[in-house]
């Protein structure tokens, strides 16, 4: 696996937080490469910036710095909307927002970042019922559901669910009403859809029991199976899904094999 | 100056003045602790509206165009001090957005209703350009107060919403415009109040000062419709206006959620 070359590298990467007491240096010039359908563990004590590193990559962390490439091409070359969609931060607090658990999944596809996506029911009457200029204007102001559901129908979001042992979820169910871990299922759920080419889970098992926390593992293993490249946080003791493991302490990064840890080897 | 049919004298102001007095003095006695601030706002209030009468009064005689517009640049002004000192939680550097969207406010008010509408001779006629600025500004200055303090008091309670959308892909504008959209309405919300119970609840200040000096109440009713019409609508602009040139100082040039600590927050 070492020898695939990298989907995504970070160099350089810094996070330097404002502090009263003057500039807090989290991180500096730490390093990092993943390559095509790897899972690579982030593990180190609490306040080490894990999550900071992980935003750093995403370019959402307005406190840090750093060069990001992805399949060879610069950070700088993409526009912070397209750089996300192929670079996903999962938060570690699942957001629902919507009334419907399918309206929360449809969530990222009422984006306008995925507005040229290529739909589900292809050529369909898309612009026919509303002028493209009404459709403009209307989006501005209002996500565009319709849209949303024609790029992602309920009966491609029921397979995924099924395929990733969400099965007991009812896609009309309100956001409000699952468990934690039903939550944390949609949440990730949601993300894979988008089909991002990096996953950046940040502590997704973490108020989980084990049940639910293999669950979660085990999607992630189908996605990385299909060639996605995911960086987990974690806190539990390995699970042997993971090709390397990374440790971030006292602002360095180091790195040990995950197979000489845990005898089962990569799982999958 | 005595358009009114009936004009107030001397002990009318000091009858008044007794009123405020008196609340002030049993609010003391039941330790509201306000009785103190509502003895001096309500002199200042005298004092702010002999000053603004004998204004408009010098400006409205003197029949210059010139004054006009110095008169309500001033105006202007004071509105964007006391919208900045009212909103809560906004940052630093928004004194020349507000400025900006009460000016276009203002000049479509005056295009629109003085011009349009009214049509007065000279163009630019005092007594009519001058209360109306004035009305306007008195409640654009409150919705956008409550505008942008609820704007960004929504974007910190959406903090984790927002991080979550940013991270899914959303622009700046996608992000925020929950937080806009619930500002903006909550920013109209006592003008719609107005519109909808003027006439049964309420005989609104306009009409009834043109009641008061004796014109026709039809007349009356008009123009205070043309006047409410306009305020509601424009209220809206100045809403807009504010949020569209504002919402990005929630956000980094990146589009990255720029946290309370971070916006210079006065």
């Amino acid at each position: 696996m070492q020898n695939n070359p990298p989907v995504f590298t970070a160099e350089q990467v810094s996070c330097t937080v404002p502090s009263p007491d003057g500039d807090r240096i989290v991180f500096s010039g730490l390093a990092f490469a993943i390559a095509r359908g790897e899972i690579v563990d982030l593990v180190g004590p609490s306040g080490s910036g894990k999550s900071s590193l992980l935003t750093a990559f995403a370019r959402l962390n307005p406190h840090a710095t750093g060069t990001f490439m992805l399949e060879g091409r610069t950070a700088d070359g993409f526009t912070p909307q397209r750089w996300r969609r192929e670079v996903a931060y999962l938060p570690q607090k699942p957001i629902l927002p919507g009334n419907t658990v399918a309206e929360a999944i449809r969530l990222p596809f009422t984006l306008a970042v995925r507005a040229d996506a290529p739909t589900a029911a292809a050529g369909a009457d898309g612009d026919g019922r509303q002028g493209r200029f009404g459709r403009g204007l209307s989006r501005f102001f209002r996500s565009d559901g319709a849209h949303a559901r024609e790029l992602l129908p309920n009966g491609r979001i029921r397979g995924t669910l099924d395929a990733m042992g969400c099965d007991d979820i009812d896609l009309e169910r309100h956001p409000h009403d699952l468990s934690g871990g039903q939550a944390a299922r949609i949440s990730l759920a949601r993300t894979l859809l988008t089909e991002p080419k990096v996953l950046l889970a940040d502590e997704v098992d973490a108020g989980l029991d084990d049940e639910n926390a293999d669950r979660v593992a085990s999607i992630m293993a189908y996605a990385a199976g299909r060639g996605m490249a995911i960086v987990r946080i974690r806190h539990r003791p390995p699970d042997g899904r993971a090709s390397r493991i990374v440790t971030l302490e006292g602002g360095a990064l180091t790195e040990t094999m995950a197979e000489a840890a845990d005898g089962k080897g990569a799982g999958r | 100056m005595s358009g009114n049919a009936y004009d107030i004298d001397v002990w009318g102001l000091v009858v008044a003045m007794a009123m405020v007095a008196v609340a002030a003095g049993v609010s003391e006695i039941m330790r509201m602790g306000i009785g103190r601030s509502l003895l001096w706002s309500a002199c200042r209030a005298l004092l702010q509206l002999c000053a603004m009468g004998f204004v408009v009064g010098f400006v409205i005689r003197a029949d210059n165009p010139w004054f006009v517009f110095a008169t309500i640049g001033v105006m202007l002004l004071a509105a964007v001090q006391i919208v900045l000192s009212r909103a809560k939680g906004v940052p630093k550097g928004l004194a020349g957005p507000v400025l900006l969207s009460l000016t276009i406010t203002m000049l479509l008010m005056i295009a629109l209703v003085t011009e349009l509408v009214v049509r007065p001779h000279p163009w630019y006629a005092p007594q009519l350009v001058v209360p109306l600025t004035g009305m306007l500004l008195g409640n654009t200055v409150s919705a956008l107060a409550v505008g942008l303090s609820r704007f960004y008091e929504s974007m910190d309670e959406r903090r984790d919403e927002i991080d979550t959308l940013l991270a899914l892909g959303a622009t700046a504008w996608e992000a925020a415009r929950p937080s806009i959209v619930s500002s903006i309405r909550l920013g109209l919300l006592p003008t719609m109040a107005t519109l909808a119970s003027c006439g049964i609840v309420t005989i609104p200040g306009m009409m009834a000062g043109q009641v008061i000096a004796g014109g026709d109440p039809v007349e009356a009713g008009k123009y205070q419709f043309v006047v409410f019409a306009a305020i509601a609508a424009l209220t809206l602009v100045a809403d807009s206006l504010i949020m569209a040139m504002t919402y990005r100082t929630c956000f980094t040039a990146d589009d990255q959620f720029r946290p309370r600590d971070m916006r210079g927050v006065r």
